[in-house]
């Protein structure tokens, strides 16, 4: 069923794609191909190969339960925000909160994880900006 | 914008409020000076901030190290909009710059944002425009490849390392109109990732002209691979690359310089700005800087400030209309 | 033998305490940067260049250093690869396939030091390619238009068939998913922007350094917080046994074939421009798989699986120099920062290199061998160490992993949006992976996409829209051949044969991208 669904996303993604080429907007000054040719192509590829599962699915994967995939789901959240509070919180607070979070959801103790977290930020920016010099995000304290 | 002025009056009167007590107190040094590359490392973007930084600190016009920070995207739209909306009155802050970004801003290729929402620094150098062909090739002047343009395009296939309606494309479209090409939509262009790529399909056959920038070319001319039938500067260049015909001693009137250069936050404050200015202008006059631009290239371009302003407004406003009448844009 | 004194000269050069120190650092900061997951081999370079221009350091120890840093890091790749299952840059992704199945099965010592045989025998003879060779191959370049480039990366596509032994359909899906993600940004023909929404973001395409981390790295981070408690969490399991350290005589010698022939294959990928180490890396494993996998253990833990991919793509590392020093040319993302940076220390690569500034080119090549022992003999006994890693329990190995991940991102772009779009990635690893969509078409897609599309149009508007233009020339007949021959028949054909197969094999489940 799996597959199904997939090959029908697919097909509908495959679609999509197609939709978005040609909706391209063409300069005046164009090429012998044009820009939308290739896109074009590749959608062909990518309706056939879903067409081809949806059709001769595989063996149905085993999904996690409804608990874990809301687990997988917030942990992706928390990478979104912390890809958002990077700049304003800077690389120290933002970095430990979220490797803190990880771990604890990962199976540590939540004090384990607190200072596994704080290490893991500050390991990582003595490594990174202070011996490799990189520019990470600077946050209300200069850190 | 309202809270500029009042703010920008406020730090006048404080600056004179504190004139009496320390004699040297108005003059700006940046905390920590800082240099946005508006791209990955190892781009000319990023050398242009890493080597203006590393010169100015070797001769002292800054206090402290330059802080170098990539910021990559929308070929330097993101670096723009980042300084346009939130770094707006940073005073330590530069962004490096070039032709690219003229033609960007010309093109609107920066949605929203236009050339006026920042303060113009100053240039610290030029690479003019080349067109070459292979050493092989019968064609021996510009006159004569725009001829075998004229009479049959398709014969043509001239490579650059810029996208269609980028820097190397503009200059041969304006070099084309220059020579009387009616519709210079007609000129086949084949785009490059970079000069040496295009170069290189030259030397293999696929091309029959370049059109790039004399740093990319010169390795090339001194090998003897390739010849360039006309640089795009107002006169002959000095030392080893008076050899090279302009175009417009060929006739042909078309100049084009990617030149390099720097912008700063439009609310940067008056001192900061003449800071800049000053210390890029010390910087270009310097022995040190002057051996730089020998050694990548180079050619002199020595505008800063108002002049550089002026400079940047003109170029933007040509290559809009050329732009404009070749239809990239409406 | 005037290659030889020049080669004497070179390492005369080379040869200095401070040169050796140089490159003695370079190779173990690139090993470093090379097996974190988020800076590869180009970034590493990258990061390092302030350090050579901090430290006042001429030409010849700047690109001594940067070098090491390079080959260190193409070295250093395969580390995470092995233990972890997350490339540590693009052209270590082959290396996961056979690597980690054979570091489960308790021989993560072994697989982390052939691959370093594997990786010191292809950069070896690369140099020593390159030092012979540079000249003639430059001819080899130029035989490459437009038409015969497009040829190459459609018989790259065409070998995807022989890698996974998963549903073609799905290998098919993965690829197209990859390219068109590859689609997005302004289009470099035409500039115009395809695909964007108008985000400016988008403009300069994704980064295939965002793609592999998202697709590797988080999603790997996705799958264990998906196992947790249950029967397949791995941190409850006995720990994973490292195995012995050096691998048997016997072992290396049944890889000294694989080595001899994906040494030679990934140097030629090296030196045509655009293909690059990752090309490298990936045509090697897949011609060693059609050629000697006769029992289908290829992608189960076979000892010449790892060897192949990283002879292959440490050679095509020193391959790729050839055409950068010759041409002036970057052939990869690696040896374009390798190229700004000769530029601005006022070397021009080009035709004239090797008689204007021999000094640079000898001493450049002799610490190459010099840096090549070098990481060989770092690396050997260090396999000990890296393997410690796996003695890390996996819920603050996983955190470590994912955070090192950003930084490496956002420190080379400074974007949060690139971060977003990791994570996006993230999450599109893990419903593949549970899906059984293979991983490395995707990324193959992204990553030679635009080049092949380029080529594509490059080739046609040359010809002015003559189609016929990609078949033309002997050697793109020649290309297509091999594609059809060698990889799209066996498909066709093979197809009953090997579903016969695979029903006799144990369906094994676990994550084989």
């Amino acid at each position: 069923m799996s597959d199904r669904i997939f090959g029908g996303i697919g097909l509908i993604l495959a679609l999509i794609f197609a939709w978005q080429a040609s909706i391209i907007q063409e300069s005046f000054l164009t090429d012998a191909v044009g820009p939308k040719t290739f896109p074009y192509l590749i959608a062909i590829v990518m309706g056939l190969a879903s067409l081809y599962f949806l059709l001769k699915p595989d063996p149905e994967p085993d999904w996690p339960r409804a608990g874990r995939l809301a687990e997988i789901g917030f942990a992706a959240l928390v990478m979104f925000a912390y890809a958002q509070a990077l700049p304003e919180l800077g690389f120290l607070i933002a970095t430990a909160i979220v490797a803190g979070y990880l771990t604890w959801r990962l199976g540590s103790r939540p004090v384990e994880s607190l200072i596994i977290g704080v290490g893991t930020s500050v390991g990582i920016y003595v490594i990174f900006r202070l011996l490799l010099g990189l520019s990470l995000a600077r946050g209300p304290f200069g850190l | 914008m309202t809270m500029t002025p009042i703010r920008g009056r406020l730090a006048a009167a404080v600056l004179l409020a504190c004139a009496p007590l320390s004699a040297t107190a108005q003059e700006f040094t940046p905390e920590t000076p800082e240099c946005i590359a508006p791209a990955n490392p190892g781009g000319g973007w990023d050398f242009t901030c890493r080597q203006v930084g590393k010169s100015l600190q070797d001769l002292g016009l800054i206090p402290s190290t330059m802080q170098v920070v990539n910021l990559s995207g929308g070929g330097g739209g993101v670096a723009f909009a980042e300084v346009v909306n939130k770094r707006n009155d940073d005073d330590d802050l530069i962004v490096a710059a070039s032709s690219a970004t003229a033609t960007r801003l010309a093109q609107n290729a920066f949605p929203g944002n236009t050339m006026e929402q920042v303060r113009w620094i100053g240039s610290v150098g030029a690479d003019y425009g080349v067109i070459a062909v292979a050493d092989d090739s019968e064609i021996q002047t510009l006159p004569e490849l725009m001829d075998a343009i004229k009479e049959d395009p398709t014969s043509v296939a001239i490579g650059g390392g810029s996208a269609v309606g980028g820097w190397d494309h503009l200059k041969v479209l304006n070099t084309a109109q220059k020579a009387g090409i009616d519709d210079v939509r007609s000129v086949k262009y084949i785009a490059f990732a970079g000069g040496g790529e295009a170069v290189t399909q030259l030397l293999a056959g696929s091309l029959q002209a370049f059109t790039g920038d004399l740093s990319e070319a010169r390795g090339f001319v001194e090998s003897g691979d390739i010849r360039v039938i006309a640089l795009l500067s107002p006169e002959r260049l000095e030392g080893e690359f008076s050899g090279f015909p302009t175009a417009r001693e060929q006739g042909i009137d078309a100049v084009g310089a990617n030149w390099r250069g720097f912008y700063g936050p439009g609310d940067m404050s008056d001192e900061a700005y003449d800071y800049w200015v000053s210390q890029i202008d010390t910087l270009y006059d310097s022995p040190e800087w002057q051996a730089i631009m020998e050694t990548n290239g180079l050619a002199p371009l020595d505008l800063q400030g108002e002049e550089f302003q002026q400079f940047v407004t003109d170029s933007v406003q040509n290559i809009e209309d050329l732009s404009r009448e070749i239809g990239i844009v409406q | 033998m005037e290659l030889m004194s020049n080669l004497a000269d070179g390492f005369a050069v080379a040869l200095t305490w401070q040169n050796l120190a140089l490159a003695l650092m370079g190779c173990f900061l690139g090993t470093i940067m090379g097996a974190l997951p988020g800076l590869g081999p180009s970034n590493g370079v990258a990061i390092l260049i302030p350090l050579a221009f901090t430290l006042g350091l001429g030409a010849t120890p700047s690109l001594i250093l940067l070098t090491s840093v390079y080959y260190g890091a193409m070295y250093g790749g395969r580390i995470s690869s092995i233990l972890l299952n997350i490339p540590g840059d693009e052209p270590a992704m082959m290396t996961c396939l056979d690597g980690y199945p054979m570091a489960q099965q308790g021989r993560a010592g072994e697989a982390l030091a052939l691959s370093g045989i594997a990786s010191f025998v292809g950069a070896f003879f690369a140099t020593w390619g390159l030092v012979l060779l540079a000249p003639q191959l430059v001819k080899v370049a130029l035989l490459f238009g437009p038409a015969e480039y497009f040829a190459l990366f459609a018989l790259a596509f065409a070998t995807l068939g022989g890698i996974s032994s998963t549903n073609q359909a799905k290998s098919a899906f993965a690829a197209a998913l990859g390219l068109g993600l590859a689609m997005i940004g302004v289009d470099t023909q035409t500039g115009v922007p395809r695909f964007t929404f108008g985000e400016v973001h988008l403009y300069d395409g994704i980064d295939f350094l965002v793609a592999i981390v998202g697709l590797f790295a988080l999603s790997e981070v996705f799958i264990f917080l998906e196992h947790r408690g249950t029967d397949r969490d791995i941190s409850t399991k006995p720990k994973m046994e490292i195995g012995r350290i050096v691998p048997s005589w016997g072992l290396i010698r049944s890889c000294i074939p694989t080595m001899g022939r994906t040494t030679v294959l990934g140097f030629v990928a090296g030196v045509l421009p655009g293909a690059g180490a990752s090309l490298g890396s990936f045509i090697s494993y897949s011609m060693e798989k059609r050629l000697v996998d006769r029992d289908g253990t290829f992608g189960k833990g076979d000892p010449r699986g790892v060897a192949a991919p990283e002879a292959g793509n440490n050679a095509a590392a020193g391959g790729a120099l050839v055409p950068m020093l010759a041409l002036g040319v970057p052939g990869s993302g690696t040896t374009a920062v390798l190229l700004a940076v000769l530029l601005s220390l006022n070397i021009t690569p080009g035709p004239l290199l090797f008689t204007q500034n021999p000094d640079v080119v000898w001493g450049l090549i002799a610490a190459l061998f010099i840096g090549n022992f070098m990481l060989l003999a770092m690396n050997i006994p260090m396999v000990g160490l890296f393997t410690r890693v796996l003695l890390v329990p996996p819920r603050i190995l996983m955190p470590i992993v994912a955070m090192i991940s950003f930084v490496g991102i956002y420190g080379i772009s400074g974007s949060s949006f690139d971060l977003m779009v990791m994570v996006g990635f993230g999450i599109m690893g893990w419903i593949l992976r549970k899906l059984d969509v293979p991983l490395v078409p995707v990324i193959l897609g992204t990553l030679l996409g635009n080049e092949m599309e380029v080529n594509f149009r490059r080739a046609v508007n040359i010809s002015d829209g003559d189609y016929s233009v990609l078949i033309s020339s002997p050697l793109t007949i020649m290309l297509w051949t091999i594609a059809a021959i060698g990889f799209v028949l066996p498909i066709l054909v093979g197809g009953l044969v090997r579903r016969r197969m695979r029903m006799a094999r144990d369906a094994e489940s676990g994550v084989r991208d």
